[in-house]
């Protein structure tokens, strides 16, 4: 490759090392920080108390109890069962839709329904989980709407139906970043190849099918990888709609991680969840990044 | 093949109206070329006859059908478009045969149809290719093909050769001709390029701002055509245009010498044009019609083309055969041959 560097940058090493210290700044913090995680993740290192001071090292006794105990696994099919009902069927299907739907309609149709998405987005996670919470329990909208009016006992759906609650309002939370991201993506399909299709007689699913989805395949790819991350690893709506209950029913991998490192104050075995995370993340962002390879 | 004809045909895009009621009748098997500037509404009407366009009033019929409602597939009509519009994701032949699949053909009838039409094109050996493998002239091969293997009643080109260098177009462009030639199709096709159209042409129509201004072989159109706009459109050179005060059988031209016609009736001409071919250089100035400063000379080659400045500023071309041998900056003398000229009044219309 052409060494594209500016000449007087390279031959003055004092000012090259300047330019270059917030980038190194950055990566030692995140390097350090990573560190920190795997280095105590074979401590019994505690928040408060003797060991939060005279820790001592254990081995794999936190990676062990990962397993053995009661907890980690369960908050593991939580996170995938989350994941992959509000992330990938849920925000990706949906705002897939929503893209491909309205576009080409009616502007001002298409502006409604883009205002109302990005308000979710918007919208502080804390007031979403507080609406949400409002919205889903025994004297909220909807049961004062569609329940009681029709003359059956209030239910406390929130209670109830945590999970597909939890899911539901991650859902409406998140789908305008899909949605913006298949939009940009379509746009970028060429208008005649779409015409060629119609010509050639593909039916308007077809030629989403067809044509479009397998020319924005890379944009999925980015997309999946994107939102996966993130909601495999979010946390503020569901602890403030739920606090990961009820019981552990809404517990993900990092409301678990929460509550073991600062209710429980095992910050070892919290490290040792959140390197297994780490793991569990980068194993599915290089399935993603398959993904993204054109096929041969 | 078919037919294809349009009645007061009209297009708008809200409230701003692009097309203006265009009647047009194209034979069946007939090489119809759509040419005017850019934005006068070409491939509007094209995308019309595809019907990847509503049509906002008067009547499209193929084949004596009228098709104003009848989707884009069931028209018999193929497209073929400026930027080939190819499916990059596909192989050249599934790009081909993808239409015919959708029409759920049997499998041995698409593969016969699209390796008949890949022989015709010279495209065998790239049929596992995906198109971004593949050159520009190579893809619009690819296209055309896609079009050939759907058997179409009408062809329609937007512009296909527009994205191809010079020596590529003009090969492609008799490849087109040669094509019209072997299937007897019915093709509409749309460019700006008017050697494209004079050569490919049985009749061009000459659009301009929405309306038709002249219909007619290459030949009447260069001979004969209706307007300034039509005279200045067609041919390689652009007429030349002079402002001329007429009286009853002779024209002063720029300069105040004068131009006698055997024609009577002149008085209504404003403009006289000649085509730079048509134009000869005179030895001197006393059998001369115009004179004039040579202000630059292009050397082709084969012939030459010299811009003369007449005295009143106005820039006059001639083609002249060979490798003339002229001197920059040297007074020119030039003969209008009587039986050349055309007439137009001060709404640019032809007189003659
Ligand atoms: N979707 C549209 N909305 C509004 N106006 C349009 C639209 N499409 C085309 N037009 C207008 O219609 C007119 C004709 O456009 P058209 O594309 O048919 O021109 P054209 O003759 O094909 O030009 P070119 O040679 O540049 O391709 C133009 O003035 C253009 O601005
Ligand atoms: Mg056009």
């Amino acid at each position: 490759m052409k060494n594209q560097a500016n000449p007087w940058l390279t031959s003055n090493l004092l000012v090259l090392g300047l330019g270059m210290l917030p980038a190194a700044v950055l990566i030692g913090a995140l390097l350090y920080f990573t560190a920190w995680a795997f280095a105590f993740s074979f401590t019994d290192l505690a928040l408060v108390g003797k060991k939060s001071v005279e820790w001592s090292w254990v081995g794999l006794q936190n990676f062990e109890r990962l397993f053995t105990r009661k907890g980690f696994l369960e908050s593991l099919w939580t996170t995938v069962i989350f994941v992959f009902f509000s992330a990938i069927v849920g925000q990706s299907v949906l705002g897939f839709l929503l893209a491909a739907l309205l576009r080409g309609t009616q502007s001002t149709l298409r502006s409604v329904v883009e205002v109302c998405i990005m308000l979710g987005w918007l919208l502080p996670d804390i007031v979403a989980a507080f609406l949400w919470s409002a919205t889903t329990n025994q004297t909220g909208l909807i049961n004062a709407i569609f329940v009681v009016p029709f003359g059956f006992k209030p239910i406390n759906f929130i209670n109830e139906y945590a999970l597909p609650i939890v899911t539901i309002a991650n859902i409406w939370k998140g789908t305008a970043w899909s949605y913006l991201l298949f939009s940009a993506a379509l746009d970028s399909v060429s208008r005649e190849v779409v015409e060629a299709a119609k010509v050639d007689g593909a039916t308007p699913f077809q030629r989403i099918w067809l044509v479009q989805l397998p020319i924005i395949r890379p944009h999925i790819a980015t997309n999946m990888l994107f939102i996966t991350i993130w909601t495999f690893t979010y946390f503020p709506l569901i602890y403030a709609m739920t606090g990961g209950g009820p019981g552990t029913q809404t517990q993900t991998l990092a409301v678990f991680l929460y509550n073991q490192s600062f209710s429980r104050g095992n910050l070892g075995f919290g490290s040792a969840i959140s390197v297994a995370m780490l793991v569990i993340v980068g194993l599915l962002s290089l399935v993603y990044l398959r993904m993204l390879r054109e096929p041969k | 093949m078919a037919d294809v004809s349009l009645r007061g045909v009209r297009k708008s895009y809200g409230s701003l109206e692009v097309v203006h009621g265009v009647d047009l009748e194209i034979a069946s098997g007939e090489f119809v070329v759509f040419v005017g500037p850019s934005g006068c509404g070409k491939s509007t009407l094209l995308r019309m006859i595809a019907g990847l366009e509503p049509i906002s009033g008067g009547d499209i019929s193929i084949g004596g059908k009228v098709v104003n409602d009848i989707p884009s597939p069931e028209r018999g009509i193929a497209m073929v478009f400026q930027s080939y519009a190819l499916y990059p994701h596909m192989s050249v032949y599934d790009n081909m045969a993808f239409g015919l699949k959708l029409a759920k053909t049997p499998k041995a009838e698409v593969d016969q149809r699209v390796r008949e039409a890949a022989r015709i094109l010279q495209i065998e050996d790239y049929l596992d290719r995906m198109p971004k493998a593949l050159s520009g002239g190579q893809r619009q091969r690819v296209a055309i093909g896609r079009a050939i293997v759907r058997n179409p009643r009408v062809f329609l080109f937007d512009e296909p050769l527009s994205n191809l260098d010079a020596s590529l177009r003009a090969q492609t462009r008799i490849e087109i001709a040669k094509l019209h030639d072997t299937l007897d199709a019915t093709m509409i096709y749309v460019t700006h390029d008017q050697v494209e159209a004079m050569t490919l042409a049985d009749r061009i129509v000459v659009l301009n701002a929405g309306n038709i201004e002249q219909v007619g072989t290459p030949l009447e159109l260069y001979s004969n055509p209706v307007n300034t706009f039509v005279a200045g459109f067609i041919a390689s050179q652009r007429m030349n245009f002079l402002p001329v005060s007429p009286s009853v059988n002779h024209l002063t031209l720029p300069g105040n010498r004068l131009l006698t016609l055997s024609t009577t009736n002149l008085e209504t001409v404003r403009t006289l044009g000649v085509r730079p071919e048509h134009l000869e250089l005179a030895t001197d100035a006393s059998t001369a019609h115009l004179s004039g400063i040579l202000s630059v000379i292009e050397q082709f080659g084969e012939y030459a083309l010299a811009y003369v400045e007449l005295p009143d500023g106005q820039l006059v071309t001639i083609k002249l055969d060979g490798a003339p041998d002229l001197t920059l900056h040297d007074t020119v003398h030039i003969t209008i041959p009587p039986g050349v000229v055309h007439l137009f009044d001060d709404a640019g219309r032809a007189l003659r």
